[in-house]
């Protein structure tokens, strides 16, 4: 007995002869391809279809369940072979039509096309889709969309392909989705994969009722479908033209970006940020090739998806033919962007393992001696030198011919667990090696000018060029005891980093006022709201007052 | 010139008016229309019928509607439009015409 396969054709489930099936499966490829370039062959095949499976039902009985050679061929002989039909533009493309018939007979079987998948969908059957035409498991694919989603692209790229795919819906057109080579064992297996679903479908539903409550539910959703697709060939225009615009946008920006002025960022309404491009970059990659890796690694990776918008665009509005080569050289490419940012990457945060606390050979301590009077804490507003090439009120770099200078300091005040007034300058930058760091912070200098009742802090670091831009800042931290008051000077508004203080005080109104060290914390002495005190605490700020008062007296 | 290709030409010209000629008596499904058709020997083969359904009904002539069949998939009922039947009272006219002219000139 001849090996048997069962097939769903228009939903209805058929036994068949395999020598049978490989006839209907050519017939079938046959009107395909006749209609290739009609607009309503969708439509025509899933007729065809249904007629060829009313045919079929008709000729099952209760003694034959299994449809033949003969009765395939006597259905050929009442649909007619292409040939034979009377087409209504015959005249006028009688021959090309005929040509092409031929020569897609031959390309037929390694043809694949790419639709999105109905059987096996998840959202849209995108991911399923695309991994029949990539040949691969559709889990792959998903985790790539999921991942893809949290990196941010993922949605927009998802909602392109739903829309710029089409659905499967005839039988010929899975297996074009599944490009697999037209010989009976692989059809066979598609065609068993539909009807197991089919069968399930069935099973969960129940028979006869279940089939109509199925239909109508169905035609509700063919209706809604008709309405949405109206819907959506409107909205893929205009979604065509915001890809489109979009995507230029992005692109003329990132072009002038790389290429364009010698400054990065420039929004600024008084200063805010700028980057002189290449300076700056110089003094953060390593070696000039690494730069060069890095630059058209972020171009790739940013670049290319900006143009795939662009080219979305261009399909949705003018139907482009779309390559799948294309495609896939461009994912390609836009892997290896990844991969050369990674590397860069990697290289970069192995300049950056060690840093200052690894070593503790950046920190001077000092001691104050003198804890009767106000400690006086400002900073000297000398000009930076060098020529700025990132100019922020909190942080600057410059450059001159030998130097580069930070404005990165920071100054913290904490309670002295000891009864000493103690001053930490602790110099920090990142380096690949213990040794590294040690060599790059012994060329960091750092000054400020310590007397018995006052410091004044420097306002910039300095380091030689070729150490690079390495993380470097310095942090002041004042440990201070209890009673001891200090005053804080007005040019400390950028350095001053959230000082703990009893009245949750914000940093830049500390400024310009005295503070005590009281057991509960930083107190401000000559506020003139405070709020936040209880009458015990203003009493002990009234008795630390008074021999400051005295002694000014003096 | 073939015999074959004047006479496929012919029945071509006619195939259109004989399909809306049969749904003008209300509506019909595919193997329906495809009996009468082949009765009248218009059509040989069944492929034929479709394309030119689906464009007529694309051109606004006709419409249709799903009904469940015993024997097989659910069944398109297409049925004339307005415009359809406008469209087949002009072609009535014109056959007539033709009638008469060949008539005239077969004398």
């Amino acid at each position: 007995m001849n090996q048997t396969v069962t097939i769903n054709i228009s939903g209805i489930v058929f036994h068949i002869d395999v020598d049978a099936y490989e006839e209907l499966k050519k017939y079938l490829n046959k009107i395909k391809s006749y209609f290739k370039n009609s607009e309503e062959s969708e439509e025509i095949m899933a007729d065809i279809e249904a007629r060829i499976a009313e045919l079929f039902s008709e000729k099952i009985t209760s003694d034959n369940q299994v449809i033949q050679s003969k009765d395939v061929e006597e259905v050929i002989t009442i649909m007619g072979k292409p040939e034979q039909y009377i087409d209504e533009d015959e005249t006028k493309e009688d021959e090309p039509k005929r040509e092409s018939f031929s020569s897609d007979q031959k390309t037929y079987s390694s043809e694949k096309k790419l639709f999105r998948d109905p059987d096996d969908r998840m959202i849209g059957g995108v991911a399923a889709g695309l991994a029949a035409y990539l040949g691969v498991e559709a889990l792959w694919l998903r985790l790539f969309f999921v991942v893809a989603l949290f990196v941010g692209f993922g949605f927009l790229l998802y909602i392109i392909l739903w829309i710029v795919m089409s659905e499967a819906k005839t039988a010929s057109d899975k297996l074009h989705m599944k490009g697999e080579p037209v010989n009976i064992d692989n059809i066979g297996k598609t065609f068993k994969d539909e009807a197991d679903k089919m069968s399930e479908n069935f099973k969960k539903h129940g028979q006869q009722y279940g089939k109509k409550a199925e239909s109508a539910i169905e035609s509700f959703f063919n209706f809604i479908g008709q309405i949405l697709n109206g819907v959506f060939k409107v909205l893929g225009k205009v979604f065509g033209v915001v890809f489109l615009l979009i995507g230029t946008f992005f692109l003329v920006g990132f072009l002038g970006m790389l290429f364009g002025s010698e400054t990065i960022f420039s929004i600024t309404s008084d200063g805010v940020f700028s980057i002189a491009s290449n300076e700056f970059f110089n003094l953060i990659f390593i070696s000039d090739d690494q730069f060069h890796i890095a630059i058209i690694g972020v171009a790739i990776t940013i670049g290319l998806p900006v143009i795939m918008l662009i080219y979305a665009g261009a399909n949705l509005l003018f139907k482009v033919k779309t390559h799948a080569g294309v495609s896939i050289g461009l994912f390609v490419l836009w892997v290896i962007g990844i991969f050369m940012c990674a590397m860069v990457g990697i290289r970069m945060a192995t300049e950056l393992t060690y840093n200052e606390r690894d070593t503790e050979i950046g920190v001077v301590k000092e001691v104050v001696t003198d804890t009767e009077d106000d400690f006086y804490i400002a900073m000297t507003s000398n000009d930076i030198p060098g020529n700025g090439i990132l100019e922020d009120k909190y942080f600057s770099i410059s450059l001159d011919e030998d130097s580069i200078y930070f404005s990165d300091i920071q100054l913290r005040i904490y309670e002295s667990k000891t009864d000493s007034f103690e001053i930490e300058i602790e110099k920090d930058v990142q380096g690949f090696s213990r040794k590294d760091v040690t060599t790059k912070l012994n060329q960091m200098n750092y000054d400020y000018y310590l007397n018995n009742d006052s410091i004044l802090l420097g306002n910039y670091i300095s380091t030689l060029r070729h150490n690079k831009i390495r993380g470097q800042e310095v942090n002041v931290k004042l440990y201070l005891p209890v009673g001891k008051s200090i005053y804080l000077d007005r040019s400390l508004r950028h350095i001053i980093n959230n000082v703990a203080n009893v009245t949750d005080t914000w940093d830049p109104d500390m400024l310009g006022k005295r503070w005590v060290m009281l057991e509960d914390g930083l107190t401000c002495l000559d506020c003139d709201e405070i709020e936040g005190i209880t009458t015990a605490q203003l009493d002990l700020i009234r008795a630390y007052e008074l021999p400051v008062v005295e002694l000014n007296k003096k | 010139m073939k015999i074959e290709n004047t006479k496929a030409q012919m029945r071509k010209g006619v195939l259109e008016y004989c399909i809306l000629s049969i749904l003008k008596s209300g509506e019909a499904y595919p193997s329906e229309i495809i009996e009468k058709l082949k009765a009248g020997k218009l059509i040989v083969v069944e492929g034929t019928l479709y394309p030119l359904l689906t464009r007529l009904k694309n051109a606004g002539l006709l419409s249709y509607r799903w009904e469940e069949s015993k024997s097989g998939p659910p069944r398109k009922y297409y049925k004339l439009t307005k415009i359809g039947e406008e469209f087949l009272k002009e072609l009535e006219t014109t056959w007539n015409d033709l009638v008469k002219a060949v008539k005239i000139t077969s004398k």
